[in-house]
């Protein structure tokens, strides 16, 4: 019944300038639809199910009772699918509770000549070896980001590609958030390391320790360098979309953030914050409205002269340089650098990414950002100026893509909306500097716009 | 679908919000109490999509709050039980646990095995029919479009997998019954099992010290349970701009109907804001229905709350 209306609602929304059809994942779907999908036969037509039909509302009839029935136990054998490995594909990972550390083989015999021998990766780097005992805090394996806590001994497959960093025992090291969403999506088997059981351990590392479970995962993973659960349910579910994700250095607060546009800073102007300041000495001194008309005594000749009289309130450019880099506060804070499914990552060497992300609970911060807030948080990201040939013919495209962006992804638990919010310079588009149509010809003009804003 | 789990079920504390685990939970709370929670968890059947979501299952403090004030269940420090649990699993228990985990991985090989096997078996005897018919058809002149119904409507997708198998069958049919003993017997091909719940090797019961207090709530708490009573299943509602989303049964089957907001007895509110909320029902075909616990002076912790349902009326 309100099928059409709730999909109607979503239509005007259309982001990034496609189309969006409704979607499903927005509200809850019938789970019998899963079981006409024969996925565990054949993954190539895991297609997507039609939106179910739903009732209005509920009757005493054992007909509905049935049907809905029949969905719960459609939903219950979904949930119940085990996360299977199986042996020819199985990627192993340890838990290191205590964070990256050289292996056992390496770390734990002090005596130089024995690593020499034994272990011919080091052999080069016996000086680093003989270094690491003495800052296992700060970072004992180069090469790995301090907050990894799972290394894969045997990484192989396709998620290590833009996952993990590997170390030079050629052991992989995930991130919490990279190595959850493995084993959730049941690609990963992560294993307790026999030193946090109550098992003796007698150093045979052949024995991989006993699986982790999902439920323990959680327990682990969330909470650890910085991974809250909204940041895990917008991480896993860009990831599951195709996107790539990587942490922003804005994950840390507190970390002071690289401004991308630093060249720029070459003249002061003010920021989108120095803007009232500017609106507020003009009201001060508007002395040409008590004088006269605003467009000046005399004669006028052109329009185009009178509008530019005429336009006397200031506006924020946002090519202009931020007055003073202001530190943007969590949550009004990029954490994650998003990448396109078609955009060629290296993860030794990530591109500049496709979108940026900030990550905001609904349930603790409940008001829309202030300018301020949303100013420090533009002013971050670097200037993007619309380009290109269909940018220079659509007015409105340049408007909506605007001069810098950033992605708002708000989380009322564990349902994420994503937001974009971008710099829009309005002031920059004159009008009345725009050639009227002449004619008919619409093919070779864009159509007249409204003046109205 | 009548699996009872023992009560009360633990619902996991971790950094500040409550979770599900055991399936078998997950259905019991929706079943016999409305709870509905929302899975955040990837499904490993489909991993790539976000329509259908899998464990765990993250529930509302809302949520929580009630499961606990109904006794059914009780919020348990995940974090600390994992710790301890671990740290006191001794080597008997551990060995245990990897053999059971064992058998069940060498359980579902089987069942995967011999689920291939039927499948080769049934696209063998498609093969097998469509070659009778194929000679049938050749023998008949007058009609020359090739059979019509089931081996026609997946004829030509299956075909080049059906010749794979047509291949196979002759050289190694008798391998594949040898090689299927083999993989039953040998512990070496069991599949790795990731369990969704840590309670196999973990106890199921948590102690004493691991129990948290009730959930903290926010202010719609009273209006939550209201509605809850009433029979209605609530979710989170910011996809809606609300606060709850308040569906007349089962979120599976049914659209919601209301659009929650709450409110203080005696709080100022902004005329926009019911006229916006009003507008945003309407636009889906849902009521904005706001309310809030009523403050008596008699009866002080006996809440009445009441609600308000605001609609367009179209004049």
């Amino acid at each position: 019944m309100a099928d059409t209306d709730e999909a109607a609602i979503h239509l005007p929304s259309h982001d990034f300038a496609t189309h969006i059809d409704t979607d499903l994942s927005d509200e809850t779907q019938d789970f019998r639809m899963l079981s006409n999908l024969s996925f565990l036969t054949d993954t190539s037509q895991a297609t997507l199910p039609k939106r179910g039909e739903k009732d209005f509302e509920p009757n005493p009839t054992l007909y509905q009772a049935d049907i809905l029935d029949a969905s719960r136990q459609a939903m219950h054998n979904a949930l119940a699918h085990p996360r299977l490995h199986h042996p020819k594909n199985q990627i192993i990972g340890i838990y290191a509770p205590d964070g990256p550390a050289p292996p056992r083989s390496v770390a734990t015999p002090k005596k130089l000549d024995t690593i020499t021998e034994d272990d011919p990766l080091s052999t080069k780097n016996t000086a680093d070896t003989e270094e690491t005992p003495s800052q296992t805090t700060t970072g004992p394996v180069t090469g790995v980001h301090p907050d990894s806590c799972v290394y894969v001994p045997n990484p192989k497959g396709q998620y290590f590609k833009n996952m993990g960093r590997a170390d030079r025992w050629n052991r992989v090291w995930l991130l919490p958030e990279e190595a959850l969403y493995l084993l959730e999506r049941g690609s990963l088997d992560i294993r307790w390391p026999l030193s946090e059981t109550g098992c003796e351990d007698d150093g045979e590392t052949d024995d991989p320790g006993i699986p982790m479970s999902l439920q323990a995962a959680y327990a682990c993973f969330i909470g650890r360098g910085g991974l809250t659960v909204d940041r895990f349910s917008v991480y896993s579910g860009l990831r599951r979309l195709g996107y790539t994700l990587i942490r922003a250095p804005g994950w840390y607060d507190g970390v002071e953030e690289e401004t991308e546009d630093r060249e720029l800073t070459k003249c002061q102007g003010p920021g989108l914050a120095g803007i009232y300041g500017r609106f507020m000495k003009w009201l001060h001194s508007s002395r040409t409205t008590a004088v006269g008309p605003v467009a000046g005594l005399g004669i006028h000749r052109s329009y185009n002269d009178i509008y530019r009289k005429l336009s006397i309130i200031p506006f924020h450019d946002p090519m202009a340089p931020p007055s003073q880099p202001s530190q943007t506060k969590l949550p009004f804070r990029v954490v994650f650098y998003v990448y396109k499914p078609s955009t060629p990552f290296r993860k030794t060497a990530p591109p500049p990414p496709d979108f940026r992300v900030a990550v905001v609970n609904a349930r603790t911060q409940t008001t829309v950002p202030t300018l301020a807030q949303l100013g420090t948080l533009l002013e971050s990201t670097p200037l993007d100026p619309p380009k290109g040939e269909k940018m220079e013919r659509m007015l409105y495209m340049r408007l909506r893509h605007g001069y810098r962006s950033v992605v708002l992804a708000i989380v009322d638990q564990g349902v994420v909306s994503y937001l974009r919010v971008a710099d829009a310079a309005f002031g920059k588009e004159k009008l009345y500097n725009r050639v009227a149509p002449i004619g008919n010809k619409k093919g070779a003009h864009p159509r007249p716009k409204p003046k109205g804003r | 679908m009548t699996i009872e789990p023992t009560l009360p079920i633990p619902i996991s504390y971790i950094e500040g919000n409550y979770y599900v685990f055991s399936i078998d939970a997950v259905t019991y709370l929706r079943r016999e109490y409305h709870i509905c929670g929302v899975l955040i968890g990837t499904l490993p059947q489909i991993p790539q999509q976000n329509v259908f979501l899998g464990l765990p299952l993250e529930l509302m403090p809302e949520e929580a709050r009630l499961l606990v004030e109904k006794g059914v269940a009780c919020i348990v420090d995940e974090v600390k039980v994992q710790k301890q649990g671990m740290k006191a699993l001794m080597e008997e228990d551990r060995k245990k646990y990897l053999r059971e985990l064992e058998s069940q991985g060498l359980q579902a090989m089987r069942l995967q095995t011999s689920r291939k096997e039927q499948q080769r078996e049934k696209t063998l005897k498609k093969l097998e029919e469509k070659k009778v018919k194929a000679a049938k058809s050749k023998k008949l002149p007058e009609d020359p479009e090739p059979e019509p119904e089931p081996a026609a409507a997946d004829g030509p997708k299956d075909d080049p997998s059906l010749e794979l198998f047509a291949d196979h069958q002759l050289s190694s049919n008798s391998q594949t019954t040898s090689r299927r003993t083999s993989t039953t017997i040998n512990p070496e091909n069991a599949m790795g099992i990731t369990p969704a719940t840590a309670h196999p090797p973990l106890p199921a019961e948590p102690a004493a010290e691991q129990l948290l207090p009730t959930p903290q709530v926010p202010s719609s708490y009273p209006l939550f349970a209201h509605l809850h009573a009433e029979g209605y299943f609530l979710s989170p509602g910011l996809r809606f701009g609300c606060q709850y989303l308040a569906y007349p049964g089962d979120p599976l089957r049914f659209h919601s109907h209301f659009l929650v907001v709450s409110a203080e007895w005696d709080e100022e509110l902004d005329l926009m804001e019911i006229i916006a909320g009003g507008r945003l029902g309407t636009g889906v075909k849902k009521g904005f229905l706001i309310g809030g616990a009523e403050k008596k002076e008699g009866s002080a912790d006996k809440e009445n709350v009441r609600t308000f349902s605001i609609e367009w009326a179209g004049m």
